[in-house]
Order: structure tokens, then sequence, then C-alpha cells
């Protein structure tokens, strides 16, 4: 059981340096879909290896596997058709620098967490943090990087996943009640970032948020 | 089960609201609501103080909770809660009727939409108040943040569009590294050599409970990151002015009289759980951040051109100072919050009505407003003397105390900021309300005597404010 959570964790970080490179929005939908449905595989292998799971579990994890892996990419795309973007133009960051800069901060994720008191002992995959950790810095890096609206939520979606890595990897549960109200915030979160971008696009004429900066001191 | 009514009351009305589409009688459902909520929440505190009627358990593990000081909050929302839509009844009306000159193709929002999201959101911090397990705490505090982000755009103006997506989005990103922080502690404490039960914040904090020194530190700075974003302590406030500047006036009022509050609430949560050898440095951070608050708040209110973002600045210094006192003096903390979140309600309020009244937000141009507003002069200038901490305020003696507990060259600091804040809202309070004001238009004179109609609720206020100043004087003389 451990080599499919080795397998899985392994895969997210490579899913990390192909967001990095991609430059059409419907692949960039696409992996993080993937990335949902990696997740949902995650805390099914996490509960194999604990040999805890129970119906509130299963719940959950179906739940979150329809909803990260289905829904809210269904509605990114749906955005996106309704406002016709289709790639990134113009990063503020090249896709190959980029590239580049992933990896730096995959490779930082794992210098810190072999510095960070050790985890293993407690039964969790070494994998675990530096996996999260990397999701994390995509996501925040995604979102600092591209100029568009709507890549900014696909990012915010990466750094969420990235904290949910975390979770599931660490096996810490937070009762029905928690999980599922994150679930519903984070899909009421992109429903509003998607009207959010629609109400955008109709007053500015075009999603980038560069021209957003009118406002400060 | 009262903290579940608290809750699903005002979820009940906001889930209504939609049928009460015809347009004069969608704000009534507000004012039942805050009315009845702060009776309950009263009642509650005077009639059976020893009873515990807010706890609300879930298999066995309790969800909803509420101690003294969550009491307290949750009383003070209520408050505000009902002065706020009291005053939102009228002026919402008119606003519509006196500002249909602005920018031509500003769309306004549905009168039953302003009323679901702004019922949702209290609904949504009074969760974030009682709730008794810390992700349960998350999802409120998140959830907050998404109710609130519509009703910004109420104008649907192109600064609000950009001040309600930074606010989206920056919000967003610090509330994911504090349930990043969340987790962080949920793993202390399940690595350490006693670990806690579950999240509940009656079992992370239950004698014997320990966590992993190294570990809750990561944990903390992610929490105080988090939280700290949406308390707008400044390296993370950047979208505190744009958001409480570009919302209508009853919005802001809440976004910076509640709200920032329960976010207050939930770093007092966290630091209340750090173990022994753990707090001096979760002190210093909280400190550091605060400190810096105050400093960054201070220069910009001095050179600031605009005076809804001024107030903004002023919330962004109040709570840096909250956060010394968390670190310095919590007995003054209580009174510091209520006497912050009530003038600086009044103040926005009262920016509303300048705003309708002379169309502008730029301090230059609102002169004379002793001729054209008096009532709102007055009270204006009340409000600005009582938020800076000139002596009648409340917020002087709890100034006083924190200066006089901090070490000597922070509190010279401190002093020399405090200083800098009232020489800039003095400036613009001046020249605000002096000089002769500027000929208007007829319609002009026709909003600005709708304005001067909205200063009942800012004048209770300011007489609460008087009261409570009062009452601190006297316990000052006992401390003294």
């Amino acid at each position: 059981m451990n080599d499919l959570l080795s397998l899985l964790l392994g895969a997210l970080l490579v899913l990390n340096l192909l967001l990095a490179s991609a430059s059409r929005l419907r692949h960039c939908i696409k992996l993080v879909a993937i990335q949902g449905v990696l997740l949902g595989l995650l805390s099914l292998a996490c509960a194999q290896s604990s040999g805890g799971h129970n119906w509130q579990f299963l719940l959950v994890m179906i739940l979150s596997l329809l909803i990260k892996g289905g829904l809210l990419p269904y509605l990114l795309l749906y955005t996106m058709r309704r406002i016709s973007v289709r790639r990134e133009l113009e990063p503020v960051v090249g896709y190959s620098l980029s590239l580049v800069i992933i990896l730096a901060l995959t490779g930082g994720a794992f210098w810190l967490s072999s510095i960070t008191p050790t985890a293993v002992a407690h039964g969790a995959s070494p994998l675990v943090l530096p996996a999260a950790l990397s999701t994390i810095s995509t996501g925040l890096f995604l979102m600092v990087t591209r100029r568009k609206a709507i890549t900014q939520v696909i990012g915010f979606l990466v750094f969420e996943n990235g904290i949910s890595i975390f979770g599931t990897g660490m096996m810490i549960h937070n009762g029905l009640l928690v999980e599922l109200g994150l679930l519903l915030d984070i899909f009421a979160l992109v429903f509003i970032m998607g009207l959010a971008v629609f109400n955008i696009n109709r007053s500015f004429q075009h999603i980038d948020t560069h021209s957003l900066n009118a406002l400060g001191d | 089960m009262l903290a579940l009514l608290m809750v699903l009351l005002p979820l009940l009305f906001a889930a209504a609201a939609p049928i009460l589409r015809k347009r004069p009688l969608a704000l009534y459902s507000l004012l039942p609501v805050a009315g009845l909520s702060l009776c309950l929440v009263l009642a509650a505190d005077l009639f059976c103080p020893e009873r515990d009627l807010f706890s609300l358990y879930l298999g066995g593990t309790p969800i909803l909770a509420a101690d003294a000081i969550s009491r307290f909050f949750l009383q003070l929302t209520a408050g505000l809660f009902l002065a706020v839509s009291v005053h939102a009844f009228f002026w919402l009306p008119a606003t519509r009727e006196h500002s249909s000159h602005r920018v031509p193709g500003t769309r306004t929002m549905h009168r039953y939409l302003f009323v679901l999201f702004l019922l949702a959101f209290v609904s949504m911090m009074n969760l974030s108040i009682l709730s008794a397990h810390f992700g349960l705490l998350w999802v409120a505090v998140e959830a907050t943040t998404l109710a609130s982000a519509p009703l910004i755009l109420y104008h649907c103006s192109e600064g609000s569009l950009e001040a309600m997506w930074k606010y989206l989005l920056l919000c967003s990103i610090g509330i994911g590294l504090a349930l990043f922080g969340i987790l962080l502690l949920a793993f202390a404490g399940k690595i350490s050599s006693c670990p806690p039960a579950s999240l509940g914040f009656a079992d992370l904090s239950a004698p014997g409970v320990s966590f992993h020194p190294v570990w809750f530190k990561i944990g903390f700075v992610f929490c105080l990151a988090g939280f700290g974003t949406k308390m707008g302590l400044v390296p993370f406030h950047s979208w505190l002015p744009d958001a409480h500047s570009e919302a209508p006036a009853p919005v802001s009022a809440l976004l910076s009289g509640a709200l920032l509050n329960c976010c207050l609430l939930a770093v007092m949560r966290t630091l209340r759980l750090a173990p022994a050898e753990v707090l001096p440095f979760c002190r210093t951070m909280l400190t550091i951040l605060g400190l810096l608050s105050v400093l960054v708040a201070a220069f910009l209110i001095i050179r600031q051109k605009d005076f809804k973002r001024m107030l903004a600045y002023s919330s962004i210094e109040h709570l840096g100072l909250c956060a010394l006192l968390l670190c310095y003096c919590q007995t003054a903390l209580t009174t510091h919050v209520i006497a912050h979140s009530v003038s600086k309600m009044m103040l926005f309020l009262l920016a509303g009505n300048i705003l309708l009244a002379y169309d502008t937000r730029s301090i230059s141009k609102v002169t004379g407003m002793f001729s054209t507003l008096p009532r709102t002069a007055c009270l204006w200038l009340i409000g600005l003397f009582a938020i800076c901490g000139t002596p009648p305020s409340p917020l002087f003696v709890t100034e006083y105390l924190l200066v006089t507990s901090l070490p000597p060259l922070l509190a010279i600091l401190l002093l020399v900021l405090l200083f800098i804040v009232f020489a800039g809202m003095a400036t613009a309070c001046l020249s605000m309300t002096m000089g002769t004001p500027a000929p208007g238009s007829h319609e002009r004179q026709a909003a600005q005597a709708a304005a001067e109609q909205l200063t009942i609720v800012p004048g209770a206020a300011a007489l609460g404010i008087l009261i409570l100043g009062y009452i601190t004087t006297l316990w000052m003389k006992q401390l003294l």
C-alpha cells in the first residue's frame, strides 16, 4: 500500500511541473481536475494503510472526488467558454522560466522537509510534506505570475489542493461537519469568483488583472 | 440551542429573501432578525447567566459553545447589526433616490440580494464566534469572506469590482494559510506525547494536552498570517482600505466594526493554546505585527486624501493596538474592542451620509459641513476625536493602560505614532467641517437635506460612546 501512496504523491509532484508549463487554459483546468481525482485516491490510500475507515469517511471522499475532480473544473470550463478566453498570453514569467522556478521550489520543499523534525515515525509517508509544500507554492506562484483572473482562480484551487494533501497525508481527521463545510466553502468560492470574472469581463472588456490597480496609496 | 438559533435565524431569513423580491418589502426582513438576535443574546445574559444556553453537541462532541469572551463578541455583533440595519433601512432608499446622477451605466444590486448577503454574512460571523471546533471556525471565517464580497459590489463600478476581487483573492489566500496553520497545529498535537482528542477547543486546551513546540511555532505563524490577513494586520493589509472604502456605508460599518473582531477572536483562541515555552515567541510575533500596523497606518493616515480610506487605515491602526493589548494588557482589550467598534461604525455611517451629500470621497472637496450639514458635522467631529482617543473617549483609557504597560522604548514610539494619527485625523476633520461651502446645485441641496435626516443611529452611537467613556473613567479611577 505504501507503494501506491508514493506513486500518488510522485504523480502530484509531476502535476505541479505540468501546471507551470501549461499555456492553454483548457489544459490547465484538466490538470487541476486530475489533481482533484488523485487527491481523492490519496485519501483512500491513506485510510487503507491506517486501517480505519467508516461510512462518514467514504462519504467525504466520494463528495470531494466529485466536487474537486468534476464540478469545479466543469464550472471553470463553463466560465472560460462564456468569456471566450483560450490561453494565457504574455504571463509575467515565461513558461520555461516558470518550469525552472517550480523545480527550484520543489527542491526547496524537499530541503525544508528534511530539516524539520521528522514525521516519518508517525506513520506518514516521507513524501507528504514535500508534495504538499510544493503544490502550495505552485498554487501561489500561479496566482502571482499569471495575469488572467481565471488563471488566478485555478492557482487558488491548486493552493487549496496542496493544503488538502497535507491534511490527508498526515491523516488529520476533522470530522464530517467540518469537511463538508470546507467543500461547500471551496465550491462557493469558485462560484463567486466565476461570477466576478464575468463582471470584470463585462466592465473592462477583458480579464487581465493588471488593470485592476486603480485603487491604492 | 440558542447558539444554533443565532446562526440559523439570519440564515433562514436570508433564504427567504428572494420571496420578498417586491422592492419596498425586501428591507423589512432585516429589522426583526436584528432586533430578535439582540434581544436573545441580551436576555440569555440578563435572565439566566448561570445556565449554559449556548452549547450544542453533535454525537458527543461540542460543535457550538460560548464562553465569557465569545458572549461579549456576540452581543457586540448583534448590537452593531441592529444599528446598521436600522440605518440601512433609511439609507438605501435615500441613496437610490439621490445618487442617480452618478456614472451612467453603473448598476446597483437588487435590494433583496443585498438583504440576502447581509443576513448570510451576519449568520457566518455568529458561527465563527460560537464555533467550538477549530475546523468549523475556519469554515465560518472563510464563509464571512464569501458572503461579504458580493456586498462590496453594491454599486457595480470598476473600483468596487477591483476591491471585491482583491478582497476575495487575498482573504482566501490568507484564510487558506490559516487552514494550513490549523492542520499544522493539529499535527503538532498529534505527534506530541499527549495528543488532544480532537480539534475542538475544549479538547485542545484540556489539562495535560501538549504540542510539539517546533511544529506549534510553524503552525502559529501560519495561523497568525491567515487570520491576520482578515484582521488587516500590516504586511497582509492591502485589501482592507480598498474593500472598506468601496463598500456601501452600512457594509463598511459591519466589515470594520464586527468582522475584524471575529478574526481577532480567532487569533486570541490560537494564542490561548500556546504552550508556555512557545508563548514568548507567539507574543513577539503578535507585537511586531501590531506595531507595524500602527506605524504604517499612522503614516498613511496623515497623507490621506480620501476620508473613507482614512477610516479604513484607522481600523488597521486599532486592530494593531488590539494585537498589542492582547500581548501586554488583556484587561483593557474588551473595552478597546467595543469602543472602537461603536465609534468606527458611527464614523462609517456618517461617511456614507457625507458621500451622499457631497458625492465625493475626497477630503479637500468637502468643505463647510458646519453650515450645510450641521448635525452630521458635529457627530463627525465627536466621532473622529473619539477614535483618536481624546479624553472623554473610552479609547483614551485603554490606550493609556496600554502605553503604561509597554516597555519604555515601545511606549514612546507608540505615543509618537498615536500623535501622528491624531494630527492626520484632526487636519482632515477640521478642513472638512470648517470653511465656506461650495455653492451647490438644486439636486445637491436635496441630497444634503436627505443626508441630514440620517443622523439618528450615529447620534445614538455617539451618546453610547460618551456613556461608555464615563464608565471607563470610573473604572480607571478604581484601577489607580
